[in-house]
């Protein structure tokens, strides 16, 4: 693999990739705004300037510039060699690329920082961005502390509204025109633009037109100041507050990388963001799965009941055991779920082999808007999961029509969506017992007899197929709410209470389990670099 | 306020020569020196008792005589807090009477108590101010969790909330009633009786404020 | 037992319990007030009850009586895993024991119902109550059908006495042992551990301390101790050593500073009470200063001549050293007796003083400097006093008559020291009242200093 000299350091780098990707990729960052790996080059930012050494060949590339020398009190006529943008020089063998060791560049640094700021509100306390903010970060590491510039700031829109999700602020903008370029580029919406020029310039939405779609967000994601501020975070919180773990979108059968930030103070999750995964979502999430960080709070169940009425995790253990301490144990009907994590699966599967059932089947949320870009048509996180870990599970269909016919009368079930939503409540009402371990309130919930609070992919650590059949293990955020607990710890509990013996007690000795039973590729997500 | 302070006395007032007692007999029996314990607590008993029944008793903070009661009975009587006491806290108001916080948190992050929760809100579409400023939906403060350090006036980038109220937080029967929402914080007045704060402030549309519309540009 | 008797023995009852009772809640509000004056406080000023606007704090008596209330209306909390019965029944039998105490002490010297019976015929006042003769005893007289027994200033004339004391006050214990182990807490049992131990180590001391007065009384009776002290001398000059020892023990059977190792605030929260709220806990409280005054009877009764004043018997007031009578004033029965009873209960609540001061003045001993004071101290001190009392009392025995006449003139000489010593300070207080106290202006502290410069201390409501 060729290479080039980046501060006296060897970056290999394939053919036709620039300095600035090469670097990024060897996880050195150069300073930039525009420039973004998912996006094509704009060069517009002028941040990532680097200083090129001539080949032993040629004569350098210099300006002459007039410098102010204060011992004489007048302009001095100088040369200084010209710094070439990082993000748009491709890289050649052998080059000799300065970047923080070059006086130039950080000149050069020093002025683009002081250069954005003149016009910048500095309204830091009331944005969104402050604390991952790249204007903040690059202004402490190379900025120029002294802003000399006397005159009045311009005055730009503030708060325009460009549609459902995204609110624009001019005045925080530097032009990187990263959201014009996401729209065109990956969303095949090319909705956004810029007007005017100079230091009147600003974003636009088409007019007649918002910024709707199914990528909206992740303009306010790529924005890398305060200019785009999503309306579902905007004033929410404090990013220094938020802590982030690494998880895995639930949304589609995709599994985007995400990562999800949360409030441990208040236990409560505020945001997703796109977690760069090549193989699966590249830097990029959609807008529902951006907003479904929200199921860790909603529509949960946090406590036990048992025919409705709340009671606490014994006394519903208690009552599921006692309704089926009279049944046949073979004649109980599992159903596993394709909303939950392999390991409360397998736990599931296993308690099905323990009981000798006869009949397992399997539920599924019913398939829905699939696009190209990212959103796959199945809306579950762990479908292929479950389908790979029990070939011969049958679908909810087959549960809904033998519970029509009667010949099953007792259902213990990991609660999650059904096809039918709501409706299969009637169905499921058939049951002479349905025990539920669910983390959200399906019409397997509705219906059920005893159910059991699990806790919610953001509780505990889950491992989830994607469509393509990769594992992605998906870290435990908030703590467990209410008295709700791990599904593959209350399953053993069940089976503990129907007096079986089960053989896990750990999330390890599952996933050890799962490794020898599953020939399924393990692989762990390659995560890149956490911020572009 | 004057602050004729008196002058430092050239020796230490409370120093004195330590002797020490011969092991005798006397000693330790300990008979003699309980005896002379008992006279000391007795003497004070009386000469105390006295001023309390002629009602002689000299203010306790100018007049704190060698062996005079120097209890302040509190909510009669209050002693002076410095000029720079770090009392409860208040939220400075702007002309209108609305709140000059404009919802940072920045209080909150450098509080080491974490006793200070707002919830910021949004201006409407429409207000002047929107777009420049946010603003407190709650502002709560537990003043039990409080340690009065004055992070939180140190960080505040709007002068909006001071703790120069000069008042100590106050004895009350339940735990809520330290909990002091925006109202309360807000109808605080600082020792003078200003709710309003010296130091100038620029409200959006002001003929002091920069330019706001686009035609209103340099 | 007659209807006069039944009503007598009420009437005595209500004296000695009544007293006990108040003087405790007294004692309560003293401890706090009288322990202020000590250490230049104010105290509890804070109780007030208003009349047409009008407040009355009056120097905070009113706290004996808003604790009382608030222990009434405040949680009974017990522990979950506490000893049902027992953890009830503790703070009763802590309290029962003292009220029974104080049935054997005499407060007055029998009261000849019988002449103050047949004198109501007379004229003039000092004919109405005539005097009784100084020594003999009462007459049982027959009036119109009725007998009139002579009555005995105490609830129980019992011939055990001291014994019977020795007995009631070692209950006391009972109680706290009993709190501690039921409470179903380490500081607790910790505390009655404690307490029992202590209790043991004095007890011994305090009891023996009493054989020698017992050998020059010649009785275990309280009455008949109080009158040898009136014919005789104060029991605190025949016994000076066993006075000390007594006192110090009784203090230490009090639980008080500096003997309060049972309740170390510092060391087990409080002790053997540490669980008890509400009333239970006012209990113990209150059954410690119920103590105190019991012990102060006791104390009174035994060595500081019980109801007895210098020169003041029976039939009179006689100063007499020796033969040579000074003075002989003979004075009404009636008068003879209140004066005594008055001077039996300001002896004990002089020495209710004397004990808030030593709870203010000295600190509390270590565990092992209690023992150590107990077993190596006191204990052999009371058998020394013993034998010495005994060898003394046998070689007096055998002294002949000019002997006894000596000791007679210093007997009396010690109750002119007595009626000197009480008239010197009653001088002395009344003088120290009346004259200005001159102050030293000195301002201690940066406060104080600040506060000074600005005027002193503002008497305006408190904002916020």
């Amino acid at each position: 693999m060729p290479t080039f000299k980046l501060d006296g350091k060897d970056i290999p780098f394939s053919p036709g990739e620039t300095i600035i990707g090469a670097a990024h990729k060897e996880g050195i960052e150069i300073p930039h705004y525009c420039w973004h790996p998912g996006l094509s080059i704009a060069a517009n930012c002028r941040m990532c300037l680097v200083e090129v050494m001539p080949a032993a060949n040629q004569r350098a590339m210099m300006l002459d510039i007039l410098e102010w020398d204060a011992a004489s009190g007048e302009y001095k006529p100088q040369r200084k060699p010209k710094l070439q943008p990082a993000c748009q020089m491709a890289a050649v063998e052998g080059m000799d690329v300065r970047a923080d060791s070059s006086e130039h560049v950080k000149q050069a640094r020093k002025g683009v920082q002081e250069f954005l700021l003149l016009n910048h509100p500095v309204d830091c306390p009331i944005c969104d961005q402050a604390g991952e903010c790249k204007l903040q970060d690059y202004w402490l590491e190379h900025g120029q502390y002294e802003k000399r510039m006397r005159d009045e700031p311009v005055h730009k829109p503030k708060a325009t509204v460009f549609g459902e999700t995204i609110v624009y602020d001019a005045e925080r903008c530097v032009m990187c025109t990263r959201c014009i370029r996401f729209m065109d580029e990956v969303a095949k919406d090319p909705v956004l633009d810029m007007r005017e020029r100079g230091n009147l310039k600003e974003v636009i939405v088409a007019p007649g037109r918002q910024l709707e779609g199914h990528y909206t967000l992740m303009t306010e994601h790529v924005c890398p100041v305060g200019a785009l501020t999503s309306k579902d975070f905007r004033f929410k919180a404090r990013v220094w507050f938020l802590r982030a773990a690494k998880s895995v979108c639930q949304g589609c059968a995709t599994g985007c990388n995400a990562w999800l930030d949360f409030d441990p103070r208040y236990n409560k999750a505020y945001r997703y963001r796109p977690r760069d995964n090549e193989q699966v979502n590249k830097y990029w999430m959609c807008d529902e799965g951006m907003l479904s960080y929200a199921a860790a709070h909603e529509a949960r169940v946090l406590e036990a009941s048992v025919k409705g009425v709340a009671s606490t995790p014994a006394h519903a253990l208690e009552g599921a055991a006692k309704r089926l301490a009279s049944v046949p144990q073979s004649s109980i009907a599992v159903v596993l779920s394709a909303q939950h994590s392999l390991e409360d699966n397998w736990a599931m599967l296993e308690l099905s082999k323990l009981l000798g059932a006869k009949d397992v089947f399997y539920t599924q949320a019913a398939d829905g808007y699939e696009d190209e870009i990212l959103i796959n048509k199945d809306k579950n996180s762990n479908g292929r999961g479950v389908r790979d870990l029990s070939p011969s599970a049958k679908p909810f269909g087959d549960l809904a029509k033998s519970v029509a016919a009667g010949s099953i009368k007792h259902v213990v079930a990991l609660g999650g969506a059904t096809p039918s939503g709501d409706r299969d409540a009637a169905t499921l009402g058939k049951l002479d017992v349905l025990i539920t371990i669910a983390a959200h309130t399906s019409s397997l919930t509705a219906s059920a007899s005893v159910v059991l609070p699990a806790t919610s992919w953001a509780e505990h650590s889950g491992t989830w197929v994607n469509a393509s059949g990769l594992r992605q293990v998906a870290d435990k955020a908030i703590a467990p709410q209410g008295a709700s607990e791990p599904a593959y710890k209350l399953v053993a509990d069940l089976a503990r209470a129907l007096g079986l013996e089960v053989s896990w007690t750990k999330l390890k000795e599952i996933r050890a389990a799962l490794g020898a039973s599953d020939p399924a590729p393990d692989v762990r997500s390659t995560t890149l670099t956490q911020a572009v | 306020m004057a602050q004729a302070f008196p002058k430092k006395p050239s020796q230490p007032t409370n120093a004195a020569i330590v002797v020490y007692t011969e092991d005798t007999f006397a000693t330790r029996s300990y008979l003699p020196a309980i005896a002379t314990g008992l006279a000391t607590s007795m003497q004070h008993f009386f000469e105390n008792a006295r001023e309390m029944i002629r009602g002689q008793r000299p203010d306790p903070i100018t007049e704190p005589f060698a062996e005079g009661i120097t209890t302040v009975s509190y909510p009669e009587q209050k002693r002076h807090y410095p000029e720079r006491f770090r009392g409860v806290h208040r939220l400075t108001q702007r002309d209108d009477g609305s709140p000059r916080c404009v919802a940072c948190l920045c209080c909150s992050t450098a509080c080491p108590a974490q006793c200070i929760f707002i919830e910021p809100g949004e201006y409407a579409e429409g207000d002047k101010r929107r777009g420049y400023e946010r603003f407190p939906v709650r502002f709560v403060i537990d003043e039990l969790r409080c340690i009065f350090c004055g992070f939180c006036v140190e960080a505040c980038p709007c002068d909006a909330i001071r703790m120069d109220t000069g008042a100590h937080a106050a004895p009350y029967d339940s735990r809520e009633q330290f909990i002091y929402d925006k109202d309360t914080l807000l109808s605080f007045a600082n020792r003078a009786g200003e709710q309003l704060s010296e130091n100038p402030r620029h409200e959006p549309g002001d003929a002091s404020h920069p330019g706001l519309s686009r035609d209103n540009v340099h | 037992m007659t209807v006069s008797q039944l009503i007598w023995a009420i009437v005595k009852i209500a004296i000695m319990v009544g007293f006990v009772f108040n003087m405790a809640a007294v004692l309560t509000w003293f401890d706090r007030r009288g322990g202020a004056a000590i250490q230049d406080r104010v105290g509890p000023n804070r109780a007030v009850f208003k009349i047409f606007g009008k407040e009355f704090r009056l120097a905070g008596m009113l706290h004996p009586a808003a604790d009382g209330l608030k222990f009434f209306t405040k949680e009974f909390f017990m522990p979950p895993r506490a000893d049902k019965l027992l953890f009830r029944l503790a703070p009763i039998l802590s309290m029962v024991p003292v009220l029974a105490l104080v049935a054997v002490i005499p407060f007055g010297d029998t009261l000849c119902t019988s002449d103050l019976w047949h004198a109501s015929k007379g004229g003039v006042l000092g004919y109405i109550f005539p005097a009784v003769p100084r020594y003999g005893v009462c007459a049982i007289a027959h009036v119109q059908g009725s007998t009139v027994f002579p009555v005995d200033l105490l609830v129980a004339p019992l011939d055990v006495g001291v014994l019977y004391v020795f007995a009631m006050a070692g209950q006391g214990i009972v109680g706290a042992a009993i709190a501690g182990w039921a409470s179903d807490n380490k500081f607790s049992l910790m505390g009655a551990l404690r307490a029992a131990s202590q209790m043991v180590s004095y007890e011994v001391a305090m009891g023996i301390s009493l054989i020698g007065a017992m050998m020059i009384y010649g009785t275990v009776r309280l009455d008949e101790m109080v009158r040898w002290q009136g014919e005789h001398t104060w029991g605190i000059f025949a016994q000076p050593l066993a006075f000390i020892v007594f006192y110090t023990a009784a203090t230490a059977e009090n639980k008080r500073i500096p003997f309060d190792l049972p309740e170390a605030e510092s060391e087990l929260v409080s002790g053997y009470f540490t669980e008890y709220s509400g009333m239970s806990f006012g209990m113990f409280y209150f059954a410690e200063y119920m103590e105190i005054i019991t012990v102060a009877m006791l104390t009174t009764t035994i060595f500081l001549g019980g109801y007895n004043l210098p020169f003041l018997h029976r039939d009179g007031l006689t100063i007499a050293f020796g033969d040579n009578v000074l003075l002989h004033q003979s004075m009404p029965h009636i008068w003879v007796t209140i004066f005594q009873v008055h001077a039996f209960f300001a002896k004990v609540l002089g020495l209710c003083f004397l004990h808030a001061v030593i709870r203010w003045s000295l600190p509390r001993f270590r565990y092992d400097q209690l023992m150590k004071l107990g077993w190596r101290v006191l204990l052999p001190l009371s058998l020394a006093n013993v034998v010495v009392t005994g060898v003394v009392y046998m070689a007096i025995a055998k002294g002949g008559a000019s002997l006894w006449n000596g000791l007679d003139v210093v007997a009396q000489s010690t109750q002119a020291l007595v009626a000197f010593v009480l008239t010197v300070a009653t001088l002395r207080l009344v003088v120290g009242f009346l004259r200005k106290r001159t102050h030293e202006r000195l301002i201690v502290g940066s406060a104080g200093k600040m506060a000074a410069a600005a005027g002193g201390t503002p008497v305006t409501p408190m904002q916020a």
